[in-house]
């Protein structure tokens, strides 16, 4: 065990550290440095998840219960933005709607029928600002972000938190189910700007989630996240 | 509750979920929220605060999926372990700031099981019973106690009447004597 860890008792060992963990017995601060212990330290991981595993045929005493559907609303709206709005209508369906209950097609009314939908919304002349607070529970790794369409950048502030040796923190949009996308490895200044192409900042838009993962020097090699996501925040409006 | 899914169904989702699927991400709530909501309502004991809890769970669950498959733990086991890490921190979250154990004395529950969970192996669940039973009555009682009501060493010494250090020595013998038992 190379990390020296003043929370961490020193009677008993190792294993029955990770029980007492499991169970949740421990007070708050032994608590919090095993939790950190099994973030980082491999071995201790591995008698975590053991005694996950032993423990876990207790958990057939939790009854399972209801939850109403505002609550999965709630969650959609916190991790994905604004819900996505009903489906208009599309052109051709209100087409086929108006044909059917008129028979009278002509051109110049179909043009006029169609645009209501077809016409994309005016492009907004001004983006809004949009701030991210970036965090997860099991690191120290906390950002603030901040998105300004007026410079093409996202400025970033570390607020805690250095990837190790040979590794990097790289930045991710996420929006709904799409793939992320790299907005770039973070340098390392605790103030760091990353300029953002045309396409990208088209991407950017308020509820959609930065993330910081944690990747081999350079960035990832796959054009994906390849490390744990170390800090997360959804982007909103300042 | 949506039929249950298998173990490997819900370990696919989780998978797909690790790369930001949504769908799957909705399969997965709909499969495994009523669980997880139930652990969060064992722990907090508070219906408003589980809900806010069991969110939180899922939230952290689309962000580490991606650590799910280098534990290789039945998914349930998984997703157990962070909702009940998560509703644990909040309720001594809850309880921090008074520092006596008297005030924040929790109603006590029936601690009957409810419904079989799909996806607790009938061989493991009476094996691990097995063992409980092997430990004095109010020793398995104490196990049972800490993992489904998330009570506290502070917590088990007042409810069974002996001091904290009696009682962490307890639950330590009894946590090596079930392990021992559990590899027999």
């Amino acid at each position: 065990m190379s990390i020296a860890e003043p929370d961490r008792p020193d009677d008993g060992g190792d294993d029955i550290f990770a029980a007492e963990f499991v169970l949740g017995v421990l007070p708050v601060p032994q608590q919090a440095a095993a939790a950190r212990l099994a973030e980082t330290d491999p071995a201790f991981a591995r008698l975590v998840i053991a005694w996950e595993d032993r423990l876990f045929p207790l958990a057939d005493g939790y009854d399972p219960a209801a939850l109403p559907p505002a609550v999965k609303a709630a969650l959609d709206r916190r991790l994905f933005g604004a819900p996505v709005q009903a489906a208009r209508p599309r052109w051709w369906q209100s087409l086929g709607l108006w044909r059917a209950t008129t028979g009278l097609a002509t051109a110049a009314l179909l043009v006029v029928l169609a645009l209501p939908y077809a016409a994309p919304p005016p492009p907004a002349a001004d983006l809004p600002r949009l701030m991210a607070s970036l965090a997860a529970d099991a690191s120290d790794v906390r950002y603030m972000a901040l998105f300004e369409p007026e410079r093409n950048r996202v400025g970033l502030a570390r607020v805690s938190g250095t990837p190790g040796a040979g590794q990097d923190f790289e930045l991710w949009l996420i929006r709904g189910s799409d793939a992320p996308v790299s907005l770039g490895v973070l340098p390392s200044e605790a103030q760091a700007y990353l300029s953002v192409t045309a396409e990208t900042r088209a991407l950017i838009e308020a509820g959609a989630l930065l993330a910081i993962s944690l990747e081999p020097t350079g960035g990832s090699p796959t054009g994906q996240p390849t490390g744990a996501v170390v800090a997360a925040g959804d982007l909103r409006g300042i | 509750m949506p039929p249950s899914l298998a173990a490997d169904d819900i370990t696919a989702l989780i998978l797909r979920v690790s790369l930001k699927d949504r769908a799957a991400f909705d399969r997965l709530y709909s499969a495994t929220s009523a669980k997880l909501f139930g652990v969060c309502l064992r722990v907090l004991k508070n219906r408003a605060e589980a809900e806010e809890a069991v969110q939180e769970v899922f939230v952290k669950i689309w962000l580490r999926a991606d650590r799910f498959a280098v534990t290789g733990q039945s998914p349930m086991s998984w997703l157990i372990a962070i909702a009940r890490y998560h509703a644990i921190d909040r309720l001594r979250g809850r309880h921090a700031p008074a520092e006596t154990i008297d005030d924040t004395a929790l109603e006590l529950r029936d601690p009957a099981p409810g419904p079989e969970a799909a996806a607790i192996a009938a061989g493991e669940q009476r094996q691990l019973d097995n063992c409980l039973n092997e430990l004095e009555l109010d020793r398995a009682a104490a196990v049972r106690g800490a993992y489904l009501d998330g009570d506290s060493y502070a917590d088990l010494a007042e409810r069974h009447g002996v001091p904290l250090n009696t009682m962490r020595t307890w639950l330590r013998r009894s946590l090596m004597r079930l392990k021992e038992c559990l590899e027999r």
